[in-house]
């Protein structure tokens, strides 16, 4: 059913998705689901960071704006503790980012910064490319 | 430059001296003595007068001016001066001139007072402007994301199982109207950037022949699609320093615009650019409906939609134009509009060539790409 699409890898990925808004992690996990990929979803900032710490995935979905612990305060962690983490991640935002911050997330080594309301087709292809 | 004091002592200190000279001269050459040595007298009397009273007059005089003087460029300095006192002594007219000075200053002292407070009120607003904008942006897009999502998910049949045709319209009509939604959150953002000076353009050097081929190629689907025929027109190729995305945009604006307000038959729809020294010079022409003068004076002002009756299919925000404007604007260029009702319509915008040879741009680029 899904060999129709050729990036698509054989092997199922393991994402992890760190957003606040349910309705949002439900919709994306759902649709990775279906598209034979592994996932984990939180909606909590510092459970993820521990997931983060304690798991190994091939890709991160991480939002920025979340209340407590937001999205910066878990790249800021990372880039002090594990950099090599920050390849994985895939920024999703509704915020628009100026471009210098942009930048300041390529030095990071992150190179995906989506804005919502994403296509999820692009995204999927995000994240297969980042677990590469 | 001459001091008062220097002037009314040289005028007044010759005039004693020739009175008091011809006093002498009198003297000298006078027969009577007696009424000579009167002259004589009386000539020194005057002059010595005189120049007592010049040096009375000079210092009242000087001494007012000079404090006005300090008073000026101490006030240009910091907008306010110090209470020193002015003895209403002297001269009337020079006393009443520094004691309106002294009013004026305290006029304008509150004025800028009041006027840097409200600076300081308006940039609070403007912040807290930006603050809501953000935040509505946010809000706004955040619950678009699962709407999109799950209509993309339902148009994936293979996923979410087959849909009859109805539903499968009922999708397609969702999925149109929140690309609808998405563009015109998109466009009062982006809007709002341009208002608050915060639009950023990443400057490259880019051929201007590709920018129109780039718009030509991403609009010849939706053109056919429209009955539209699209031609492009490319007489040469200049080099701009120019933002690609931006410039995409407002071929995306300008040619949907054009698009909205296209005959029913034979529609052409004619992009390209033209050479004018120091600028390229891009148009989207199009053989539609056109515009009145008056329609043209307001075509780039936010909201403003033209009223073409109920004979067009129009939407939009009425921010495309506004945005263009603010997009070429911020690339160093200029914008504006050829029509007449009933014989289509073109919109121009200029582009700075790039002025830089490319191996110096290259090597610019190195260094502060190091730093």
């Amino acid at each position: 059913m899904f060999t129709k699409s050729k990036t698509e890898p054989a092997k199922p990925l393991e994402v992890l998705i760190i957003d606040d808004n349910e309705q949002i992690t439900k919709m994306i996990s759902s649709f990775l689901d279906m598209s034979n990929h592994e996932c984990t979803v939180v909606n909590d900032g510092k459970e993820g960071l521990e997931l983060i710490k304690t798991n190994q995935f091939d890709s991160i979905i991480l939002d920025l704006a979340m209340p407590e612990f937001d999205g910066y305060e878990i790249l800021n962690t990372l880039s002090k503790e594990d950099p090599d983490q920050l390849s994985k991640v895939i920024i999703l935002t509704a915020s628009s980012i100026p471009i210098e911050t942009v930048k300041k997330f390529k030095e990071l080594g992150i190179s995906s910064c989506l804005q919502k309301p994403v296509d999820i087709d692009q995204l999927l292809s995000k994240i297969t490319s980042v677990a590469e | 430059m001459i001091k008062i004091k220097q002037a009314l002592f040289l005028i007044f200190g010759i005039t004693s001296f020739i009175i008091f000279y011809i006093g002498i001269l009198n003297y000298i050459t006078t027969e009577d003595k007696n009424i000579g040595m009167v002259i004589l007298v009386f000539s020194a009397i005057v002059s010595s007068g005189t120049f007592f009273a010049t040096f009375y007059i000079s210092n009242n005089l000087t001494k007012p001016i000079e404090l006005l003087a300090r008073r000026m460029s101490e006030f240009s300095k910091y907008n306010s001066i110090r209470k020193n006192g002015l003895d209403d002594k002297g001269i009337q007219e020079l006393y009443s001139l520094n004691k309106n000075f002294k009013e004026m200053t305290r006029k304008v002292g509150d004025a800028l007072e009041k006027e840097k407070q409200l600076n300081q009120e308006l940039k609070e607003i403007d912040s807290k402007k930006t603050e809501f904008m953000s935040m509505i942006s946010h809000e706004l897009k955040t619950p678009l994301m699962p709407i999109k999502g799950y209509v993309q998910l339902l148009q994936k049949q293979e996923m979410m199982g087959q849909l009859n045709e109805k539903q499968l319209d009922a999708i397609n009509e969702i999925s149109i109207s929140a690309k609808k939604l998405e563009k015109l959150i998109q466009d009062v953002l982006m809007a709002q950037k341009i208002d608050l000076g915060k639009l950023s353009v990443e400057k490259d050097i880019i051929e201007s022949k590709i920018l129109v081929e780039n718009a030509y190629k991403a609009f010849v689907p939706a053109c056919e699609e429209n009955g539209v025929k699209l031609m492009m027109s490319v007489t040469a190729s200049d080099k701009v320093y120019s933002d690609s995305d931006r410039i995409a945009e407002v071929f995306s604006n300008l040619i949907c615009n054009a698009l909205a307000f296209l005959p029913e038959k034979d529609a052409t729809l004619e992009i390209g650019t033209k050479d004018n020294s120091n600028f390229v010079t891009f148009y989207v022409k199009d053989n539609g409906v056109g515009m009145s003068d008056d329609q043209q004076q307001n075509i780039f002002k936010k909201f403003y939609q033209v009223d073409t009756s109920s004979k067009r299919k129009k939407e939009g925000s009425g921010l495309g134009l506004a945005i263009c404007e603010g997009i070429v604007k911020a690339l160093g260029g200029k914008m504006w509009v050829q029509s007449k009702l009933g014989k289509g319509t073109t919109f121009y915008f200029d582009l700075p060539k790039a002025k830089i040879p490319i191996q110096q741009f290259r090597s610019v680029k190195a260094k502060n790409s190091r730093n």
